[in-house]
């Protein structure tokens, strides 16, 4: 091959370098950086490069990693939480189907406290048609997991590193996701951290795991006696996370001068005391579209889990927000809202603040100006919460006739 | 033509837009990124999403502005003010000049002059460029690789980023000898392009947003009432127009196949492993199926069935006129 994406990752990175890549390669390069034991993953569209490009820099020797090749996400995923059980630092990597594949074994590494790190390139399920577009098939099913969610090429590198950190210090798994294609096969601009810096924020730290000097049944049968507590126990454990995640965030920042937080805002104290609430790439198209657009503001959600309720309801006192218009790129066909609107919906309840969700960007459909105009259009006359919460914007109902949207 | 200084005035507030036509193997995808990797200020490119196929169409975006607002956007290009075009036999394929405004240049790899390519292009406001990338592709890089070879045309029409900037970029990327050539070629090309303005003197108009509403939700395609409620492709069913018998697949390859009927003893072998579905059969009065011979407008010329079949009744022959030999061989 005349063209070698990975090549910057080949050598040691001494200074910080400007460069442009895929979001898959920038992710498989932070995870280069934080010197993985174990990588061990199967591919699935678009999450596939990622892998590819960690195995690039195993073969070239750069990386002292066992890559395991497997059968399945199932066993991906069974083969990586006991590797991480065993004291080795590993990554995975999945999408869309594959994530559903894995899911009996989800819960494990949540359950055992494992520092376990996984990227999702997010990409519809199959149903009623195959898709390998994004959609946020993630926000679906929740074993606990942290999940940190990345707008570009840039906050999905640092991620990769963010979430060795995040893993490592609250013993929880950690996945980072970027929507599939949108980031995944863009191009963009980032810049790459100094080896040595990566090393100093994720030192390789003692911690309990299989050991055949001390043996013990991980996940034994419990009877009635005792799973309620193996729960709360996990449930305790959970509270603490948001704040290790500002604490990764902070020393992320002392290192590398790119600040993170778990909630980020843009002009909150617009005139219309209105902003929108999302997650992901749409935030990017929301702050361009936002330079014409000076009457509403953007919520940005990093930290999707654990989700940020008290922060959340902080920022939306604090700056008067009246309305709130959530972008949303799943659906339920069950709940009164899909799940991220769900949760943010739990966080307003309190407040009484007046919402709507809108679901967009469907198995890979663009998130355009014209979507934004209309749902900052559609919640100016929203005055109560009453009637159905969310609707379908730019999906058609028969040629040439929107599904709510006058033409 | 904008001046440079013009150029770096516009990018401070708004975005430039390229769009790159190749076919899948030809290395659109790279020339789009090299632009973004040459380019002194904020930059982003996308692929069509999707699978690239050996000689399908594709298409790549890039966008360019000193403004890094305005390409944190992840949306889609609808507007590309400059248009490259790296395999003439797409200007009759696909509408290589959609979402471009009044002004905006037209670059094609080609040997045709301008009137010839302005024929076959509606909006006569736009500027066009032409260049023989295939031609110095062949001589000073021995391959017909012509991704990098126009981004010589390209830098001459839009002052966007300079040649030494695209050199770095190119030496960054690609291994020594190769990135050496390539760049004499890109010099080349720089100077052997064919500039056509267009007659009015219209300046590119980076200020009108030329997106089609709504033009991302496809609204002349049936909505949810109308389709099957299952999302069922049945094979009668012409209101969901999917499947790969929608596809020109004929359009992909460098070959044309040849069938001999005389040589052919009905075997059936070629139909079973063809993957398009491109032998023709028809039932004769025996009640059996017979090969009838190749319909051109699906073979995409993989030559799965030269090699399968027993007697050498199928042969390739390489295709003529312009487009012809599109992908490289590997
Ligand atoms: S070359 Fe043969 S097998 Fe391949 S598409 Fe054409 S007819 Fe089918
Ligand atoms: S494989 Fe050869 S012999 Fe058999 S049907 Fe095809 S062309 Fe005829």
């Amino acid at each position: 091959m005349s063209i070698e994406p990975m090549k910057l990752f080949f050598k040691e990175i001494k200074k910080p370098i400007k460069t442009a890549m895929i979001g898959n390669y920038a992710v498989a390069g932070g995870i280069t950086q934080t010197d993985p034991d174990v990588i061990c993953a199967f591919p699935i569209t678009p999450q596939t490069q990622s892998v590819e490009g960690l195995s690039d820099v195993v073969y070239q020797g750069r990386l002292k990693a066992a890559f395991v090749n497997v059968e399945s996400e199932l066993a991906a995923m069974s083969y990586a939480t006991a590797a991480c059980a065993s004291g080795a630092r590993t990554f995975t990597a999945t999408a869309s189907q594959g994530y559903l594949l894995m899911a009996e074994a989800l819960p494990m590494a949540v359950g055992w406290r494992l520092p376990l790190t996984m990227m999702i390139s997010a990409r519809a399920f199959n149903a009623p048609n195959l898709s390998i577009w994004n959609s946020w098939e993630y926000v679906l099913i929740d074993f606990g997991w942290n999940c940190i969610v990345s707008e570009n090429v840039q906050e999905t590198y640092d991620a990769a590193i963010l979430s060795v950190m995040i893993s490592e210090d609250s013993l929880f798994p950690t996945m980072f996701v970027h929507d599939g294609f949108i980031i995944s096969h863009s191009v963009q601009q980032l810049t790459l951290i100094p080896d040595e810096t990566v090393r100093k924020l994720t030192p390789k730290k003692m911690r309990p795991t299989i050991d055949p000097e001390y043996p013990g049944t991980w996940g034994g049968i419990v009877t009635p006696d005792f799973f309620t507590e193996g729960r709360l126990g996990l449930d305790v454990a959970k509270k603490p996370v948001l704040g290790i995640i500002d604490d990764a965030f902070k020393r992320f920042k002392d290192a590398t001068g790119r600040e993170y937080n778990t909630i980020e805002t843009y002009n909150l104290e617009n005139s219309s005391k209105t902003a929108f609430i999302t997650m992901g790439s749409m935030c990017g198209n929301i702050i361009s579209w936002m330079t014409k657009n000076k009457d509403v503001g953007l919520i940005k959600i990093r930290t999707y889990r654990p989700f940020p309720y008290d922060e959340l309801q902080q920022i939306v006192q604090e700056n008067d927000i009246e309305k709130l218009i959530i972008l949303e790129k799943s659906d339920s066909l069950n709940n009164l809202l899909p799940p991220f609107a769900m949760s943010t919906a739990t966080a307003l309840y309190p407040l009484g603040t007046l919402f709507r969700c809108f679901i967009v960007g469907l198995g890979g459909r663009d998130v355009t100006r014209d979507e934004l105009d209309i749902a900052k259009k559609k919640m100016k006359h929203v005055m109560d919460m009453k009637g159905q919460l969310y609707t379908y914007l730019g999906a058609r109902e028969s040629a040439n006739k929107l599904h709510e949207v006058e033409l | 033509m904008l001046t440079e200084k013009q150029v770096k005035e516009i990018l401070k507030d708004h975005c430039l837009n390229l769009r790159f036509h190749a076919r899948g193997g030809q290395g659109g995808v790279t020339a789009s990124n090299l632009c973004v990797e040459s380019f002194d200020g904020y930059g982003v490119c996308q692929p069509k999403f999707g699978a690239e196929r050996m000689g399908s169409p594709t298409e790549s975006y890039v966008r360019l502005s000193a403004n890094y607002d305005l390409v944190r956007s992840n949306e889609q290009v609808y507007v590309p003010h400059f248009v490259s075009v790296l395999d003439d036999s797409l200007l009759s394929e696909v509408d290589v000049t959609a979402g471009m405004p009044d002004g905006g240049w037209l670059i094609v790899n080609t040997t045709m002059n301008q009137n010839e390519v302005g024929m076959t292009i509606a909006n006569k406001n736009l500027n066009i460029a032409t260049i023989d990338a295939t031609n110095i592709a062949m001589e000073v890089l021995g391959r017909n690789i012509t991704n990098t070879v126009i981004l010589g045309a390209l830098i001459r029409v839009s002052h966007l980023f300079t040649i030494d900037q695209l050199a770095d970029a190119i030496m960054t990327r690609f291994k020594g000898e190769i990135a050496g050539k390539n760049v004499k070629a890109i010099k080349r090309a720089f100077e052997e392009t064919c500039l056509y303005e267009n007659p009015g003197g219209v300046e590119i108009d980076f200020k009108t947003d030329t997106k089609v509403p709504w033009q991302q939700v496809s609204l002349s395609l049936p909505g949810y009432k109308e389709l099957d409620p299952a999302g069922v492709w049945y094979c009668d069913n012409k209101i969901m127009r999917v499947g790969s018998d929608q596809v020109n697949t004929g359009s992909w390859g460098e070959w044309n196949i040849v069938w001999d009927e005389e040589k052919c003893t009905d075997c059936a072998q070629c139909w079973f492993i063809c993957p398009d579905f491109a032998i023709i059969t028809e039932k004769g009065e025996d009640g059996k199926f017979h090969m009838k011979g190749i319909n051109t407008f699906f073979c995409k010329s993989c030559q799965n069935c030269i090699e399968i079949c027993p007697v050498n009744a199928i042969h390739k022959e390489p295709k003529q006129g312009p487009g012809s030999c599109a992908v490289p061989e590997a």
